[in-house]
């Protein structure tokens, strides 16, 4: 993910994602706002490490482009 | 968000103008809005979510079951009003209980007319499980992950108005007392918000961000950590009462992955509670302060871990507790077993005792309602996870969703829009844009962090006064931080703002508990220093107001009469089911009668 | 407005994605009869994706247009298609546009009939009374066990006999575990023999739901099967033969009941132990006086509550 080399928990499928078509369901969707477009590639990322591993993002993701992993401290 | 100039932020602002404003679109905040939609549909009803509501609140990947349904032919309103009146230590308004109970059917009624599905056997009569020992009140919902969905369609259908991501900060208070409206700021553009309103329902949940994770992770909650106590905060700087905030919310949970095991679940399945041995000892029968304290016990005494044990069940029933655990409420779930290894048909599952939060869903701290979901403050509503309502979950959020709903479009008649202050307009746009415009300072995520540890330090139960007394000096230091928070954008100044809500919490959760000098409510409030339960002084709610000179006060409310009271025979069975006194066997090694 | 006429155009956009993409804004931004006809429209459309998405977004929809719309969707190509749209059908309340689904009930495709008698389920309607009779011949196991969920749901007495006789005779166990479950409206004698005989069932999922039945439907006739019922090899029959004769409150059962005091699955003792309370017949008292002390709390708990329930009734 371009926003860090960190391994954050959300991970986007660059090639399944339609965000660059203007798909923002993941990102409606997040309750701590953690995902956004990442402006170098028009895609959706996780751009702050604040996530509740609830999963909407990846359930309602039109494309199953999302996956995400519990977060490293908790695992 | 990287074209945003920070100073031109501070200046910008927009005004809504609206009868009833819901803040919180989680599950209370819909149904009120919905509710005060429908009873009179002239109304501009505006619905306010931090987040966004079609994924907000704590059930936004639905519910797998209700475990206080009181329904007909099952259990009795008396007959619950009775058991929650024993599993709070008998400190309720039982009128407030009633409330619930009396709508509890006639809401799930409505609720699966709208599409939500309840368990029901093939005669489409809801399938009622018995868990308790005393009522029957387990109504499964195997599908129940839909529930936001069918929500927002509600909403919808009702023509409720709904804006997202606005964080509201406070309350808005006229010269009269009443109501005004409210303040916030978008989370994403920044601008700041003036909201006009006659009534104002708080639904903001519970206070998720409190104590600080084991596993250190700031957003690893129970609850939604998107609620960080923010309605406890507005509603103590509106000045409305709070009560039984010293009643903490401390869960049994999967160790690490901080979420529920749902023994409400796997219970009626054959699952329960066991020690390292794989016996049962939980003497209590419900998911309490009790229950807590005999979990306490159990790992000081030597005997632990705890685990959930459903490894002796058959393979039908594991596939399907699995299928319900991962596809409701939290289904990570199974992707956290997954990645330590850990199957069901073979191994217990790690539990431990949860860092504090509040909520009165579960346990008893909230804003002080009655039973219309009226605070002390006129024009001022609360319900869900944040109303003083004991054990009131899922199903009591939408009860008084509706009772809130109701009271405030009733209200609306009779009040015209109150006068805004714009003192405190202004004031409130100085304190909540200051991190922007610093140029250096703290980071909110660090002052937060060090918050919520000295939450765990300091307040973590069991309890006792020179803890909580270093705890308060050191909550003062950090709000001399606030002062010093920085944030980059508004995303940064939203986690700011959150960082005030915790501490407003965390000084009400430390000064109640010092107050009320006995122990009550198991773990929840288990004073080492006043051991016994004193009823002679302490059948009393504990409540916390803003005074009039700006500090907090914390003050004894009478209990209002019972008006249903079990009789000797009933008591002495409640009695025998409740937990036996074990002696010393606390972590301190002081002694616990309880 | 403004917003309507964008979307409007982006919905006719040549990339499907596009498409889509709109059609959930749509869902979003607009009310649903706004949104309606644009998603019926949709379910049309060349491309799959944005026919699921129009299908899904109609859930619960519940215009005579949406349905028919839907009911359409049920033909599409595409296997998703149809699922989504027999699911966005199921959640439908309004009997009103029940009648759309009834043609539907003898359509060739068993997949179809299965979501039309999903949908009919929820809307009890009586005229689906006979349509859901004649299903239960169906050839598809899964026809029949909708079909049967429409009887039960309905509760219509002149429906007992069918659902009794598929109960012993179909070779489906989901089917006849239905089917008995179905006949827990009515308490007559033809029930009470087939629950009863649905006891010794094959499949011990028949066998648990017919010891429920008998509970629900109080049928004391049954007390020596369920009795019987208590000795089952699968626990979870038992489980539900113990919690049965506890409704039944009939003292034949007290006997076996202290027996199952004894079992080594906790559970059971516990269950056991509520049911003789639920009983109270003060016979099980020297019984559950050593079930006082059994090692785990949730059965001792069990046990107190029976002795004092048992010597309420007593004093009484």
């Amino acid at each position: 993910m371009s926003f860090s080399p960190i391994d954050f928990p959300v991970k986007v499928d660059l090639n399944a994602c339609i965000a660059d078509k203007g798909c923002t369901v993941c990102i409606d969707a997040c309750p701590l706002d953690v995902l956004v477009i990442d402006p170098t590639t028009g895609k959706a990322g996780m751009k702050y490490d604040e996530c509740w591993y609830c999963l909407p993002c990846e359930k309602d993701c039109p494309t199953q482009a999302i996956r995400v992993d519990i977060p490293y401290l908790l695992r | 968000m990287q074209t945003i100039n920070n100073e031109d932020l501070v200046l910008t602002s927009e005004e809504i103008e609206t009868d009833v404003l819901v803040i919180g679109g989680g599950t209370a905040g819909p149904m009120a809005a919905i509710k005060a939609k429908q009873q009179d549909p002239s109304l501009r009803v505006l619905l306010l979510e931090k987040a966004n509501v079609k994924r907000s609140g704590a059930i936004s990947m639905g519910m797998d079951g209700l475990n206080n349904a009181v329904i007909p032919g099952y259990a009795t309103p008396e007959q619950y009003v009775k058991e929650i009146t024993v599993a709070n230590d008998g400190i309720v308004n039982q009128k407030t209980l009633f409330a619930y109970a009396e709508n509890s059917y006639a809401m799930i009624e409505e609720l699966d007319s709208w599409g939500v599905k309840f368990e029901k056997d093939e005669n489409g009569d809801y399938a009622v499980k018995k868990v308790h020992h005393m009522g029957t009140y387990v109504l499964p919902m195997p599908e129940g992950h839909d529930i936001k969905k069918v929500l927002y369609r509600k909403l919808k259908q009702t023509r409720v108005n709904v804006t997202n991501r606005l964080v509201a900060t406070r309350v808005l208070i006229a010269d009269d007392g009443r109501v005004a409206g409210a303040l916030a700021f978008d989370c994403r553009s920044g601008v700041y918000t003036v909201i006009r309103a006659k009534a104002v329902i708080l639904c903001t949940g519970a206070a998720s961000r409190l104590g600080l994770p084991a596993s250190g992770y700031l957003f690893g909650t129970y609850e939604n950590p998107t609620n960080a106590g923010d309605g406890y905060s507005m509603a103590y700087h509106a000045g409305a009462e709070l009560s039984g905030i010293e009643c903490f919310q401390i869960n049994p949970l999967i160790k690490d992955y901080n979420g529920p095991a749902c023994a409400y679940v796997t219970g009626p399945m054959g699952g329960y509670t066991a020690n390292a041995q794989g016996e049962r000892f939980i003497e209590s029968d419900y998911w309490s302060g009790q229950m807590m304290q005999e979990f306490h016990q159990e790992l000081a005494g030597g005997k632990g871990p705890v685990f959930l044990k459903v490894d002796h069940l058959a393979e039908e029933t594991i596939s399907n507790i699995e299928t319900i655990l991962h596809s409701n409420e939290r289904p990570s779930r199974g992707r956290f077993h997954q990645g330590r290894g850990t199957d069901y048909r073979a191994d217990m599952i790690e539990m431990h005792i949860s860092e504090i939060g509040l909520c009165s869903g579960h346990s008893a701290s909230g804003v002080w309602v009655n039973e219309h979901a009226e605070t002390t403050v006129p024009g001022l509503y609360a319900a869900g996870d944040l109303a003083c309502v004991p054990h009131n979950y899922m199903l009591g959020a939408f009860v008084y969703g509706r009772l809130a709903g109701e009271s405030a479009a009733s209200y609306c008649a009779n009040n015209e829009l109150a006068v805004v202050d714009t003192k405190q307009v202004e004031a409130e746009r100085q304190r909540i844009f200051a991190p922007l415009a610093r140029k250096h300072g703290l980071s909110p995520t660090q002052v937060e962090y060090k918050l919520r540890r000295l939450v765990n330090d300091y307040l973590q139960p069991p309890k006792v006064a020179r803890r909580m007394e270093i705890g308060l000096v050191r909550f003062e230091e950090i709000r001399a931080d606030l002062q010093q928070m920085v944030a980059s954008n508004p995303h940064e100044l939203m986690r700011a703002a959150e960082v005030g809500f915790i501490l407003d919490c965390a000084e009400m959760a430390a000064k109640a508990s010092l107050f009320r000098t006995e122990s009550r409510w198991g773990l929840y409030h288990a004073r080492q220093d006043y051991s016994e339960r004193n009823d002679a002084e302490w059948a009393v709610h504990v409540q916390v107001q803003k005074d009039q000179s700006g500090d907090m006060s914390v003050f004894k409310r009478a209990l209002e009469p019972y008006i249903v009271e079990p009789d000797d025979v009933e008591k002495a069975v409640y009695q025998q089911i409740r937990i036996q006194p074990k002696g010393a066997v606390v972590s301190s090694g002081v002694s616990h009668e309880l | 407005m403004e917003l309507e006429s964008i979307l409007r155009s982006r919905l006719a956009d040549p990339d499907p994605v596009v498409r889509r993409i709109a059609l959930i804004e749509l869902v979003d931004e607009t009310d649903p009869d706004t949104a309606e006809p644009f998603l019926i429209s949709a379910l049309q459309d060349a491309n799959k994706a944005v026919r699921i998405e129009a299908a899904q977004a109609l859930e619960a929809q519940d215009t005579p247009e949406a349905i028919s719309g839907l009911l359409k969707a049920l033909e599409d190509t595409e296997p998703t298609v149809r699922e989504v749209a027999a699911q966005s059908l199921s959640a439908n309340k309004n009997p009103e546009v029940g009648a759309l689904l009834l043609e539907w009930t003898v359509h060739t495709d068993s997949d179809v009939r299965v979501a039309i008698f999903r949908a009919l389920r929820e809307l009890r309607l009586t005229a689906a009374t006979v349509p859901a009779l004649k299903a239960l011949v169906d050839q598809d196991a899964r026809v029949r066990r909708e079909a049967v969920g429409v009887l039960g749901w309905l509760k219509d007495v002149t429906t007992l006999s069918q659902l009794v006789n598929l109960a012993k005779t179909d070779p489906d166990t989901e089917v006849r575990r239905a089917a008995v479950g179905a006949l827990g409206f009515a308490a007559d004698d033809t029930v009470r023999i087939a629950v009863d005989s649905a006891l010794f069932d094959v499949d011990w999922q028949v066998r648990e739901e017919a010891a429920t039945v008998a509970g629900k439907l109080g049928l004391d006739s049954l007390v020596a099967s369920l009795i019987r019922a208590l000795e089952d090899s699968y626990w979870q029959v038992r489980l539900k033969a113990a919690r049965s004769l506890g409704r039944l409150k009939n003292n034949h059962a007290v006997p076996a009941l202290c027996e199952v005091l004894q079992h080594p699955i906790s559970n059971l003792r516990k269950e056991a132990a509520l049911a003789l309370g639920e009983i109270a017949d003060p016979a099980a008292l020297s019984y559950l006086e050593i079930t006082i002390k059994d090692p785990d709390p949730d059965v001792r708990k069990a046990a107190n509550l029976a002795v004092s329930r048992i010597n309420l009734v007593r004093n009484k």
